[in-house]
């Protein structure tokens, strides 16, 4: 059990999470404390829903960045639309807007997918540029910074508070416990439903997926459904987070997000990727993110550093598979001596 | 009291002008193993997918189970309980054993949630019915062919089949594996189901074959007990003339001059041992042993795929360090591997593109540009001495039989000019008419001067090219054969012994 365990990739990326917290604590003994975890994970919480939703389209072999335009869309639009009503109430009713808007948002991508037989990337590049565009030209292009009454407190408000010696009070955002509960949902809709398998079916051989009866493209609309939704919950949470909306939010952001996928085990041809492996994916960039910074390295490294780590790890499962080409033919050989 | 389970009735099918099956007639008994065997070409494959559903036939019925039927639909095959397991084994490599088999009762029940007990127990009780055990949660792009296939037959069999039908399911066996899979088949015919088992290799269709039907050019040119038929009356109705193999004439080997190749004390780790021989001019050495004896890993060292760890190689007594493809290939090796499709091929490419790739360099003008003209010609002028059949050099490679398309692999390395050529393989997934001019190509090519090592499990192969044979065993050379002292019959059994024994030390 143990032996399976150290063997998978969730596995190695959580010896580099450990590993650079470690590295980081030597070089700057400050970031052992309390609110380095919980500013760590607050900048985390959309990047952990971002890569939830993202992750069923990678697994069924899709690359899509059109997540961090559909975010900017519609948290922007939701925002100027209800500002513009007079809205003084909470934040539900941005989320339940955003998130209409954003599942139709997937749902054209999906459309566009399934019915032309395009390649998702091909389109996803396409909507990114095309919601940007929309929202600085229909919507506005300029950052907000009016919130509704309703939604003021919603800054601060933390499951868990603690004292920081230095920072003074920090906590636990509220919006963490939504993190939670997504992440629980994708793991169990991937692991538990008949979809959820499809979407791994389709990415390991979307031919014989067809040939056994999965609906292909209905999954496939599920998936990018599901990105679209998830992309608004994103977009809105960072929105309250930071007390502004901002019509190009995350426009630089997209790859962050798949190599958080990738590093937490999925395969860039689909077929394989993982719930607990993308929470530490995104860990481990953000971790990075603060580690240039709490140790005084120039930010500009940071790219640097978040590339070089990826082809480290993509390159295990390159090696893995060299070494088994060496000895690969002589396998039943050792056994049988 | 034998039960009919199939017949299908003076069939005919078209395709444009070309008869692909003429008034065949066919039928399959309860528990029964029927052998299909025929050339590419012969309409076998035409006959799968009439009795699978995804043909109309234009003339004739089938009966399933007493159902007559003029149209048959992929779905009403199945309902009938016809299972066809293909090359592919449409399987997902990401799953694991458990899911593979089991999805399409999880697909069928129309349930939106896995239970994921249920899936294994599904999957144990399918294998349970073949009397094999593979781990259930291992994911199945880690597991060999033939565990894939057990997979495949599982599948079928939870899919209530009461024939299976397998298409060419040894190509990429070992004999030990092969072994395995007969035991199953002849399980399936405990319970009652039937097999039908297409396949190119005699050995192994006398080997499991109630009954053996050979179809020629789209006709059925034999139906009978598989009882007391042997290899060559099936060769002779196959091919329609008897392959003879007393009158083939093997080219001199210059025993007096230098050997073409020396290897002395090769070694590589986890693959061979101490491994040390000559070629000569004009030389065919075969070597064998079974699948995991070292034979392809001294392929791949011998063409610097995978570059020996120690030793010595020598080409023409001087010593010639190989630590690369273009190393091996400036001395002049050529290597034909075993999967030409992945490694030999571009399959997309036309004929003349493929057989040009290993010397395109020099066919280029002054601008360094490839010159067409020059191209066509070295294409053509291959096409036509090892006698490729295509209509036009441009098309596809994939436009041609598996016989013509190894013959493209053979000439894209003599364009090269070899004076060494290792074969892996030569003559897998080819029909007996192919092969035998594949042998005498060989045995031709010798004759100009090439040394030729060829790798094979094929016995009939070996002695049918070969002037001396080398037998491996656990990555050592352990006994040499010389054609010329012994005659075949016994070289043949000794083989057989050797390579027998080697499969039931394990």
């Amino acid at each position: 059990m143990f032996k399976k365990i150290i063997r998978t990739n969730e596995f190695v990326i959580f010896l580099i999470l450990v590993f650079l917290s470690l590295a980081i604590g030597v070089v700057n003994p400050a970031f052992y404390s309390i609110s380095t975890v919980f500013d760590t994970l607050r900048a985390s919480i959309v990047y952990f829903i971002m890569a939830f939703g993202l992750l069923p389209i990678v697994i069924a072999g899709g690359i899509d960045i059109s997540f961090v335009a559909i975010a900017a869309v519609t948290s922007y639009a939701t925002h100027m639309f209800l500002l513009g009503q007079g809205y003084e109430g909470g934040i539900l009713l941005y989320y339940v807007i955003a998130c209409s808007m954003g599942q139709l948002a997937g749902l054209l991508n999906g459309f566009l997918v399934t019915r032309f037989k395009l390649p998702v990337f091909d389109v996803s590049l396409a909507t990114f540029t095309m919601w940007y565009g929309f929202n600085l030209f229909f919507v506005g292009a300029t950052a907000n910074f009016q919130l509704p009454k309703g939604t003021v407190g919603y800054y601060g408000n933390f499951i868990i508070k603690a004292q920081d010696p230095i920072v003074g009070e920090t906590g636990l955002h509220v919006s963490m416990l939504y993190v939670l509960v997504i992440g629980l949902f994708i793991w169990w809709f991937l692991k538990y439903t008949t979809i959820g398998r499809g979407i791994f079916a389709i990415g390991g051989n979307r031919e014989v997926a067809i040939r056994s009866g999965f609906n292909v493209t209905r999954i496939t609309l599920v998936t990018f459904a599901i990105m679209g939704t998830l992309s608004a919950v994103a977009g809105v949470t960072q929105a309250f987070l930071s007390r502004y909306f901002n019509p190009v939010i995350f426009i630089t952001q997209p790859l962050d997000v798949l190599a958080a996928i990738i590093l937490g085990g999925a395969a860039i041809t689909g077929g394989s990727g993982s719930v607990i492996g993308t929470a530490l994916g995104v860990l481990v960039i953000q971790l990075i993110n603060r580690a240039l910074i709490l140790t005084g390295i120039p930010v500009e490294w940071q790219r640097l550093v978040v590339g070089v780590i990826l082809i480290l790890f993509t390159s295990i499962p390159a090696l893995r598979n060299l070494r088994a080409k060496r000895i690969g033919h002589t396998t039943e050989l050792t056994q049988s001596e | 009291m034998p039960e009919e389970i199939l017949r299908v009735e003076h069939i005919s099918k078209r395709f444009g002008g070309v008869i692909a099956l003429d008034d065949v007639s066919l039928s399959i008994q309860k528990g029964e193993t029927c052998c299909l065997v025929g050339e590419n070409g012969s309409g076998k494959s035409t006959m799968i997918k009439i009795i699978s559903g995804v043909y109309t036939p234009d003339e004739g019925e089938i009966v399933i189970n007493g159902n007559s039927y003029k149209k048959l639909t992929p779905m009403e095959s199945i309902r009938e309980g016809i299972q066809v397991i293909y090359q592919d084994f449409s399987l997902f490599p990401n799953l694991t054993v458990a899911e593979n088999i089991a999805i399409n009762q999880q697909l069928a029940s129309g349930k939106q949630l896995v239970n994921w007990k249920q899936i294994d127990q599904i999957a144990a009780e399918g294998l349970a019915k073949i009397n094999v055990s593979l781990p259930l949660d291992a994911i199945v792009s880690t597991l060999s062919t033939a565990d894939r296939q057990l997979i495949a037959i599982t599948k079928a069999l939870l899919a209530n089949a009461r024939i299976i039908i397998m298409d060419e399911p040894t190509t990429a066996l070992t004999q030990k594996e092969v072994m395995s899979l007969f035991k199953v088949i002849n399980d399936l015919k405990s319970q009652g189901i039937s097999t039908l088992f297409v396949s190119h290799k005699l050995n192994e269709v006398t080997e499991i074959a109630d009954r053996t039907v050979i179809f020629r050019n789209g006709k059925k040119v034999m139906d009978q007990d598989a009882k007391g038929l042997n290899i060559k009356a099936m060769e002779y109705y196959m091919t329609g003339h008897e392959i003879d193999t007393s009158a083939i004439e093997y080219g001199e080997v210059r025993e007096a001059e230098p050997p073409l190749m020396q290897v002395e004390k090769l070694n590589l780790s986890h693959g061979f041992f101490d491994v040390s021989f000559e070629l000569k001019q004009n030389e065919v050495l075969g070597i064998t042993g079974l699948l995991g004896s070292g034979r392809t890993e001294l392929a791949l060292a011998l063409f610097g795929e995978l570059p020996a760890d120690s030793g010595r190689i020598l080409i023409n007594g001087k010593e010639a360090p190989f630590r690369s493809i273009k190393d091996a290939a400036r001395h002049g090796i050529g290597y034909v591997p075993d999967d030409r499709i992945r490694q030999g091929l571009f399959l997309e490419q036309s004929i003349h593109n493929n057989i040009v790739i290993s010397i395109i360099d020099k066919l280029v003008n002054k601008l360094r540009f490839v010159n067409n003209q020059a191209k066509e010609s070295v294409g053509d002028r291959w096409i036509d001495q090892l006698d490729i059949k295509t209509p036009s050099g441009e098309l596809a490679v994939k436009s041609l039989s598996g016989g013509n398309q190894q013959r493209v692999v053979l000439a894209k390395w003599l364009a090269s000019n070899p004076k060494i050529l290792i074969l892996n393989g030569p003559t897998v997934g080819v029909d007996v008419g192919s092969k035998a001019e594949i042998h005498e190509l060989i045995r031709s090519l010798a004759k100009q001067g090439i040394g030729i090592l060829l790798i094979s499990d094929d016995i009939p192969e070996l002695i049918q090219t070969c002037h001396r044979i080398l037998l491996m065993r656990a990555g050592r050379i352990v006994e040499e054969f010389k054609r010329a002292e012994i005659t075949e019959q016994i070289l043949d059994s000794e083989l057989v012994a050797a390579t027998a024994a080697l499969g039931s030390r394990k």
